[in-house]
């Protein structure tokens, strides 16, 4: 038996002798640990693979910025790899899919985060190995790995939609008090509370003067929150407030974060057959535009993604040639370990007034509009 | 005898059930070399191979008690949603009560025990069908993740990122690799050796036949080639990076689970339990305590699972373990399980396991969006069970079993059945 033995080592020997010479990613590694810095500032190759990681198609929004990130990044010269994550396994997904592009040696990675908090592990992994890494639309949080945050200036969306709101209501109904309720988005999404805490700078004073009223009194962004910005979930509790409040009062506006949650609230409405209240949204999602020139809801807000993805696709452009990429705000976006640079961009409020200005140079929008 | 023949019943276990086992693991081999030219080498790359185990080590450990629960004619529906509850009240302990990282491992152990036990006593002891209990148990855990974490991500300390995404440290002198791995891939090495030497002197005591020297070299020098090209390429990732502590998790997992279900009179009630309860229980199987014990076991590892995912992501939030069931479920029948229970083994799920997450990986290395990976995910699994059953229907016919009717006549039964219980393919003696 010992026989065996001697041939199993020497068999092991030879297999470990034989594999030796096979590569190892060690000194490759180093290097690029120790001068990943100063590698960003030189810039890479105009022909480097582009990742970017997306949330689920929840929203025409993702659909289009993915559209626009692959077709946006071959114009400019780069290999793109655009993946969204998928329907049930969201998280898991897309932290693959941020491993798979480090794997792929990804210059710069490019993240719309479907749960901000749980990535800082890949996104250390794709810093380290390299690649430069920069939020899209949600921050990263908890993690030194972020490079660049780029988004529209959510706060001022929320005070934009706070300000339509009473400013529909006052136009339908002369004099309050007006009764109205609060959606937020995901409790997950790091823009929820920053859209809903900018549309209550606006909101709170009213509330507080009494000249409007919270019907259901559920003002806490943890019950105004909708999982998942899910239509389902807004739906139902728009469902439930109807049942439980509005069955003799009569509902003046409503809160929406988005218009996915505000085509259900309106959904819900009608189902209960009540008169339809001013409805904020943002996204211009196209049947939500459809409606506003319907005069269903009331507003949304043009943060058209393709300035946005365009203004991304800037920033690798400015990597990729070795220069630092312009950002606009070092003070506001706190990670929790780092402030973010940041890129900012307007956000534009729209209803049915303005909507044929704000759609013309958008080649699906501007058609609905006419 | 001829050596074609020598080859199967020596290598292969000898016998037709193990040919679907044995298919998985050329299924796996062949993926990853597919996937390996397909990807131009990335998929063997150290960097893909650490973040493959961080990747799936949770899910595999699901499988391992999927495995166990379906061997025994359940399904556990609620893995996922005991794992994003234990995840929750581990991150809500740590940041609220400051309790120290392996601490709060400990209680994860212990919700996930109560909650087995839960589980448990409604299966085995009231007799309410597992799929309902687990069904309900899903609905229970997700809604009691919610209220406690108030659908919030909750961020876990530095520490207790060590399980799942922690790595061997580097030791020892700068060799080019990580050392420990290294040392790990030796000590396998060892092992592997060491069995199959055992295994002769087993048959020799037991007078059993001895395959010729020339089988039991090749079945050292495969695996050994196999781990020593994983060991190097293991240790010679990224500086920092090396096998992940996940990984050795699950791979001490396997092993102690492996020899409770192949070796000892427990694991085999399981499969009694399994092939024909009335049957077992008439035999003296405790029929109660071991459905109460695979459902119990299920909930711990469930919990262990959440704790790394938790661990990996550095934070619980509100959609963990949103359709890990399914995962851990696929990789169960992927890898040879019965759908009617009382067949299957740890090490087929493993491989079930891994043929999905290459798979995977490998698709989306190449940039195949996750709509179009669910839908060759779902075919693969659809095929895999079809060749279950129609095994079945067929009297177990196999490919290799067809090849060697031949040769079947001069078979010595007799000397087969000692010889492999010092062999890991188990396979069930009550199997249908």
């Amino acid at each position: 038996m010992r026989n065996i033995l001697v041939r199993g080592v020497a068999a092991g020997a030879i297999a470990l002798l034989s594999l030796t010479a096979c590569s190892s990613e060690r000194t490759g590694g180093d290097a690029t640990a120790t001068s990943g810095s100063t590698e960003a500032a030189k810039g890479f190759p105009a022909n480097s693979l582009i990742g970017v990681a997306l949330p689920a198609k929840t929203s025409e929004n993702w659909v289009l910025a993915g559209d626009l990130f692959t077709n946006g990044l071959k114009d400019a010269g780069f290999q793109s790899d655009v993946q969204y994550a998928g329907s049930s396994t969201t998280v898991a997904d897309q932290q693959a899919q941020i491993s798979a592009m480090t794997t792929k040696g990804a210059k710069v990675i490019v993240i719309g985060a479907t749960d901000a908090a749980q990535l800082s592990t890949q996104v250390e992994a794709a810093k380290q190995a390299g690649a430069t890494v920069i939020a899209y639309d949600r921050l990263i949080k908890n993690t030194q790995g972020v490079d660049y945050y780029v988004a529209y200036d959510n706060f001022k969306v929320g005070e934009l939609q706070g300000q339509a709101l009473l400013d529909g209501m006052a136009k339908k109904k002369a004099k309050g008090p007006y009764t109205i309720e609060l959606f937020s988005g995901s409790s997950d999404d790091n823009n929820s509370a920053v859209f809903f805490d900018g549309a209550m700078s606006v909101l709170k004073p009213k509330i507080d003067s009494g000249d409007v009223v919270v019907g259901s009194g559920q003002t806490d962004i943890k019950q105004t929150a909708t999982d998942g910005w899910k239509a389902e979930n807004a739906q139902r509790r728009m469902d439930s407030l109807l049942t439980s409040t509005y069955s003799s009062k009569t509902l003046d506006g409503v809160l929406s974060p988005n218009d996915t949650l505000a085509r259900a609230i309106i959904t819900s409405v009608k189902g209960a057959g009540k008169p339809l209240p001013i409805v904020t949204g943002q996204d211009s999602e196209v049947e939500s535009v459809k409606s506003i020139v319907a005069g269903e809801q009331y507003s949304t807000i043009n943060k058209d993604t393709r300035n946005l993805v365009a203004q991304t696709i800037q920033m690798v452009k400015d990597l990729q040639a070795g220069k630092t990429p312009e950002v606009n705000d070092t003070k506001s976006y706190n990670n929790g370990v780092k402030v973010v640079p940041s890129f900012l961009l307007p956000p534009m409020i729209v209803t049915k007034d303005n909507v044929v200005e704000a759609y013309a140079n958008d080649p699906n929008l501007a058609p609905l509009t006419k | 005898m001829s050596r074609v023949k020598e080859l199967q019943k020596s290598l292969f276990g000898g016998t037709t059930s193990n040919a679907r086992q044995f298919g998985m693991i050329f299924t796996l081999v062949a993926i990853v070399l597919l996937f390996q030219i397909l990807t131009d080498g990335l998929t063997l790359n150290p960097g893909n191979l650490i973040s493959l185990v961080s990747q799936y080590s949770y899910i595999l450990i699901l499988a391992i008690g999927m495995l166990m629960v379906i061997v025994a004619g359940h399904i556990d529906l609620s893995v996922g949603s005991i794992a994003a509850f234990v995840g929750i009240v581990v991150a809500k302990v740590m940041q609220e009560y400051s309790v120290p990282w392996f601490v709060a491992i400990l209680i994860g152990l212990v919700v996930g025990a109560l909650i087995g036990a839960w589980q448990g006593f409604w299966v085995a002891y009231v007799g309410v069908p597992a799929f309902i209990v687990t069904l309900a148990g899903m609905l229970l855990f997700r809604g009691g993740n919610q209220y406690i974490g108030n659908a919030d991500t909750i961020p876990v300390p530095e520490g207790f990122r060590t399980i799942g995404a922690g790595f061997l440290p580097e030791v020892g002198p700068n060799t080019g690799y990580n050392n420990l791995t290294l040392l790990l891939g030796l000590v396998i090495c060892v092992a592997v050796v060491v069995r199959e030497w055992r295994g002769r002197r087993t048959r020799r005591e037991m007078q059993a036949e001895v395959a010729p020297m020339w089988i039991s070299v090749i079945r050292i020098a495969i695996p050994l080639v196999v781990v020593v090209f994983a060991s190097l390429q293991f240790a010679g990732g990224r500086v920092g990076t090396s096998f992940p502590i996940s990984g050795i998790i699950l791979g001490v997992l396997v092993v102690i689970y492996g020899f409770v279900t192949r070796n000892t009179a427990g694991g085999r009630h399981i499969y009694a339990v399994g092939g024909n309860a009335r049957a077992a229980e008439l035999s003296g199987v405790k029929l109660k305590r071991v459905n109460f014990l695979v459902m119990m076991n299920m909930s711990v590892l469930a919990a262990l699972a959440g704790m790394i995912f938790v661990a990996r992501s550095a934070a619980s939030g509100p959609q963990d373990g949103i359709g890990w069931e399914l995962d851990a479920i696929a990789a169960v029948f992927v890898g040879g399980a019965a759908v009617s229970g009382g067949l299957g083994t740890i090490s087929g799920s493993i491989v079930g396991g891994l043929v999905m997450a290459v798979l995977n990986n490998g698709l989306q290395l190449m940039g195949v969006g996750s709509d179009r990976v669910q839908i060759i995910k779902g075919v693969v699994l659809l095929l895999a069970v079809a060749f279950d059953a129609y095994n079945k229907k067929q009297g177990r016919f196999s490919v290799i079993d067809s090849l060697m009717r031949p040769f079947r006549r001069d078979t010595p039964t007799g000397a087969e059945s000692p010889a492999e219980a010092g062999q890991e393919r188990g396979k069930s003696p009550v199997a249908g």
